[in-house]
């Protein structure tokens, strides 16, 4: 346990890389910015699903930084057709398995872009028909692949490269769209949300959506720096503030009821939030304007830690601050 | 690769280069991209720092959380021999220093520190270390106080062969006056006797300036390293006047010790702010005299009124408890005139007194007009002990501590040194052992020819490097303390708990600078750059950072607990 002494060259480090106890589905040199919060999901999740997998995955960063033509990052089958039909691939998939009677899990990747919006009436339809598959999306809350636009996942007030803030608005106008709710209009076995600042949690919901039978839904808060503007070390600082403020509500649901939530020990006040990131500093000032908006974010958050009880009463192993504490040996890690 | 309409088809036509072969982003080294590196580095604790032994203590509370507990033990003794002495008598300021205070309460160091110490004489392990490389180089060491037995021991492990002499008896030195209520003679005895037990030819009963000189020794040995503690006491009158049966505080402890009688008094006066002070009375008032006040002119301890006053060495606990058991204390007082008849001592003036640290020198200051008178039948002085000048009066040269350089030799020596009590500073067991494990490394330095480096303090890691959100608030373990009711005689105050409670303060420890192995880094790295090494012989270290594809993003660092991972910036 003393010092790293810089790579000795006799090590053989593709032999320790190909030795490492856990299942490496997204391989390293893909081309995602320093600190991406969705790589760092997607690796997770795929440690967590294993390798007999296939992944259908949309158009977007995660698309693009995986494939930099010929390579691949990916070690399970996977494969890209449009931004807007990867719930339709993967039912496709998913049919023809079943037709030859295998039991290989189908997946479906897919930015907040490629779910709320364009991939919308897809993943509908996929949900409506009961097809057996996952499907994540990694929600950076924006178009980011294509230079920040906003999206309908994009918070109220933050700053896109279609929301900008200036002395008519003050960033996105509307609300980020409760996909959630709509999710859970379709009645699914099973729908959660999850954050990459609690990797166990994020993990254990993965299992459970690929063990239940039917389709399921994943939300997964994944950090952006470049988009944010945050600093890329700050990316699990940041995703732990979303869901302690109460503005990234962290809960499972089944048949569209909430049956379990991540309780928040301490909630956080939202300034401390939106201070890290460049897309909400045109709301730090001290103009009306700012301090309204701020007002609001902050009975945004309130009110959806109303809505779903997020309030611990005590602290508890499984809260915002219980749920990953350390424990020697790495032996919390699920 | 155009398609014959007509026809058979024909292979397709590529351009040259205008294909490639399916690939691994593998071969994308990412890592160019990096304008900082992650460091997989230790750094100190702020209690290692602390602690005057210097042991490791995040790395024994590492073992004992992880169950190791001989392993725990074994790195603890790689410092500090006697951890059941220390673990109950060291003021610890390695828990004043301790990280964890800021954020619940610090980590009960100690308990834990004494209770590996209790379970290796339990379990009668024995030390590691010792077979390694043989030196032929004899080394004497005076005094077989913790100073001198530190030495000793430390000597032993690097090879050497050791010759340790003390005056007394027996072996422990002032640690022997220690009354069993806070430390047991018995767990005493059985560390020294394991110490002695390395390879130690001890000689007790030799007296340096009596029956053999300095020159003797520098004759014989290779190296000296003095520890005779402070065994002189300091001269004590009141304006020259003295009771008829004059008793030292410290004499009166090792009668304790060595006969097992005390007197019996009335109303014993202890004049003095220190230990010695503090543990005579308190062995009074358990022995039979009806009450017992202790007189200085010194604060109690804790934060002192103002800047510059003295406050009573004393430990701070050991007050609190003497307090409890009903000793009187008179801070700010001094005795103005001893009121004799004949030669007895049938009470004293107290005056309104203080004591200033002005440089270096102590002033001590008393108002006139603020007299008052407190009858007693004995007046005792505990005003400190002075280094014995006998056969080192050439050392001292009417110096009442020994000079020493920072690599612990005697100022214009080179094969003498000096440790412990007998030297400035200091004043507590920890700070002896660790001054004799650094004059045996010193030694160690001049008999390998080697040049004479004292470590530099470490900086320890400050704790806005540690990331606690990963850590969770949790009650500290503390020893039973019996009531003040219940201290009868001499058996000890405080109880230690079972294994289980120990490990789980040890767990609490945050691990400043010092890896947890948690798999936060390897877990959180977005290019999979941290690899675990799993024990392998060729990589040391459990982590390592696989720099062709970590592209700097500082996330490890970031959410490392224990501030092991630094950043910096690309060479
Ligand atoms: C009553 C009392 C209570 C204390 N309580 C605490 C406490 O709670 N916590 C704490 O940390 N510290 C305490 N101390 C202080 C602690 O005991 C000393 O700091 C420590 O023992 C110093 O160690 P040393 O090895 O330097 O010297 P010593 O322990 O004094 O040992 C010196 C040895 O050298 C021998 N010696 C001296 N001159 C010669 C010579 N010329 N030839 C041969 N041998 C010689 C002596 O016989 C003695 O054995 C206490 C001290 C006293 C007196
Ligand atoms: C039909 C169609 N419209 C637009 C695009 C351009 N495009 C590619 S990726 C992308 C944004 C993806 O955003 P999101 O789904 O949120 O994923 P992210 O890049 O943010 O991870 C867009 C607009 C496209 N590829 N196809
Ligand atoms: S733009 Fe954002 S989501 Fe895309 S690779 Fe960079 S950090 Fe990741
Ligand atoms: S938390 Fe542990 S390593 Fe840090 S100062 Fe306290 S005992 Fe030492
Ligand atoms: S994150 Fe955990 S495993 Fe990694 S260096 Fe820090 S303490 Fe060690
Ligand atoms: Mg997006």
């Amino acid at each position: 346990m003393t010092s790293s002494e810089p790579p000795s060259p006799s090590v053989d480090w593709a032999a320790l890389r190909n030795s490492q106890p856990r299942f490496s589905g997204m391989e390293s040199g893909h081309g995602a910015c320093q600190g991406c919060g969705q790589a760092l999901a997607t690796r997770l999740v795929l440690e967590a699903a294993g390798p007999d997998v296939i992944v259908a995955n949309a158009t977007g960063c995660l698309e693009i930084f995986t494939t930099p033509w010929p390579q691949s990052a990916w070690t399970v089958p996977w494969i890209h057709s449009l931004f807007e039909n990867a719930a339709a691939v993967a039912a496709g998939i998913e049919v023809a398995l079943r037709a030859q009677g295998r039991k290989t899990r189908v997946l479906a990747f897919a930015g907040d872009g490629g779910t709320f919006d364009i991939g919308f009436q897809a993943l509908s339809g996929m949900l409506e028909r009961n097809h057996d598959v996952l499907f994540v999306c990694f929600d950076n809350e924006a178009y980011m692949n294509t230079g920040i636009q906003r999206s309908g996942s994009t918070p109220h007030g933050a700053w896109t490269n279609t929301s900008p803030a200036g002395k008519v608005r003050q960033g996105k106008r509307h609300f980020k769209k409760d996909l959630l709710a709509i999710i859970a209009a379709h009645g699914i076995p099973y729908a959660a949300t999850a954050s990459v600042a609690y990797p166990s949690d994020l993990r254990t919901k993965v299992r459970r959506g690929l063990d239940i039978e039917g389709p399921s839904f994943l939300l997964v808060h994944s950090p952006c720096p470049l988009g944010w503007g945050h600093d890329s070390a700050l990316t699990v600082a940041v995703d732990r503030l979303a869901v302690e403020t109460g503005l990234f509500p962290v809960l499972e649901m089944e048949r569209g009821h909430v049956v379990e939530t991540m309780k928040i020990r301490n909630p956080r006040p939202v300034r401390e939030y939106l201070e890290l990131q460049i897309r909400f500093q045109h709301l730090l000032g001290d103009s009306p304007e700012a301090r309204e908006e701020r007002e609001h974010l902050q009975a945004l958050a309130d009110a959806n830690i109303e809505r779903y009880g997020l309030r611990a009463e005590a602290p508890g192993p499984r809260d915002s601050e219980g749920a990953d504490t350390v424990r020697r040996g790495g032996s919390r890690w699920g | 690769m155009g398609i014959e309409r007509d026809g058979p088809p024909s292979p397709p036509r590529v351009t040259p280069g205008g294909f490639a072969f399916p690939g691994t982003t593998r071969s994308n080294h990412t890592g160019s991209w990096r304008l900082e590196r992650p460091l997989y580095e230790t750094s100190a604790s702020p209690c290692h720092g602390a602690c005057p032994a210097h042991e490791e203590i995040p790395v024994y509370l590492d073992h004992l959380a992880m169950d190791r507990p001989r392993e725990a033990w074994e790195s603890l003794v790689a410092a500090n021999p006697i951890p059941a002495v220390t673990g109950r008598v060291c003021p610890h300021p390695c828990e004043s220093s301790c990280h964890r205070g800021a954020f619940d309460a610090a980590v009960s160091i100690h308990s834990v520190e004494r209770f590996l110490g209790d379970m290796a004489l339990r379990e009668g392990w024995s030390y590691p270390g010792f077979d390694g490389e043989k030196r032929d180089e004899a080394v004497a060491v005076v005094g077989a106080g913790p100073a001198g037995l530190s030495c000793a021991y430390h000597l032993r492990r690097f090879g050497y062969r050791v010759t340790l002499f003390d005056a007394l008896p027996e072996a422990g030195g002032n640690c022997r006056v220690i009354p069993d209520y806070r430390l047991p003679g018995e767990v005493l005895s059985r560390e020294v006797e394991r110490v002695l037990a390395v390879g130690i030819d001890f000689r007790p009963g030799t007296k340096l300036g009596r029956d053999l000189s300095l020159e003797d020794l520098e004759e014989g040995f290779s190296a000296v390293f003095l520890a005779p503690g402070r065994q002189k006491n300091r001269s004590y009158s009141v304006d020259h006047a003295l009771p008829g049966d004059l008793h030292h505080g410290l004499d009166l402890l090792w009668e304790w010790r060595n006969v097992g009688t005390l007197p019996r008094w009335e109303r014993a006066i202890v004049v003095g702010g220190g230990n010695t002070a503090i543990d005579l009375a308190r062995s009074l008032l358990r022995t039979g005299t009806r009450e017992v006040h202790v007189v200085t002119d010194e604060e109690l301890p804790g934060a002192p009124s103002q800047p510059g006053r003295g406050v009573m060495p004393a430990i701070s606990r050991e007050v609190g408890m003497a307090l409890e058991e009903g000793v009187r204390i008179h801070p700010g007082r001094r005795i103005g005139r001893l009121i004799l008849r004949e030669e007895r001592v049938v009470g004293v003036e107290l005056v309104h007194a203080l004591k200033e640290i002005e440089g270096q020198t102590p002033v001590h200051r008393a108002f006139e007009g603020t007299e008052t008178v407190l009858e007693a039948d004995a007046v005792i002085p505990a005003v400190g002990q002075e280094v014995d000048p006998a056969g080192i009066a050439r050392l001292l040269r009417n110096r009442t501590v020994l000079p020493v350089l920072a690599t612990g030799q005697v100022e214009g020596e080179t094969r003498i040194f000096a440790g412990g009590d007998a030297c400035p500073g200091g004043g507590i067991v920890s700070h002896a052992v660790g001054s004799g494990h650094h004059g045996a490394r010193m030694i160690d330095a001049l008999l390998r020819k080697k040049e004479l480096s004292p470590k530099t303090p470490p900086t320890p890691i400050p704790y806005s490097s540690l990331n606690r959100v990963y850590f969770e608030r949790r009650p500290a373990f503390a020893l039973q303390e019996a009531p003040p009711e219940a201290r009868d005689g001499f058996s000890e105050i405080e109880t230690t708990g079972p294994l289980p409670l120990l490990r789980q303060e040890a767990d609490r420890c945050f691990s400043c600078g010092h890896c947890l192995e948690c798999d936060n880094c390897w877990t959180l790295c977005p290019d999979g750059a941290v690899l675990k090494t799993g024990g392998r012989s060729d990589l040391p270290v459990p982590y390592v950072f696989d720099y062709d594809y970590c592209k700097g993003c500082g996330l490890c660092a970031r959410e490392c607990p224990s501030g092991h991972i630094r950043m910096v910036p690309e060479p």
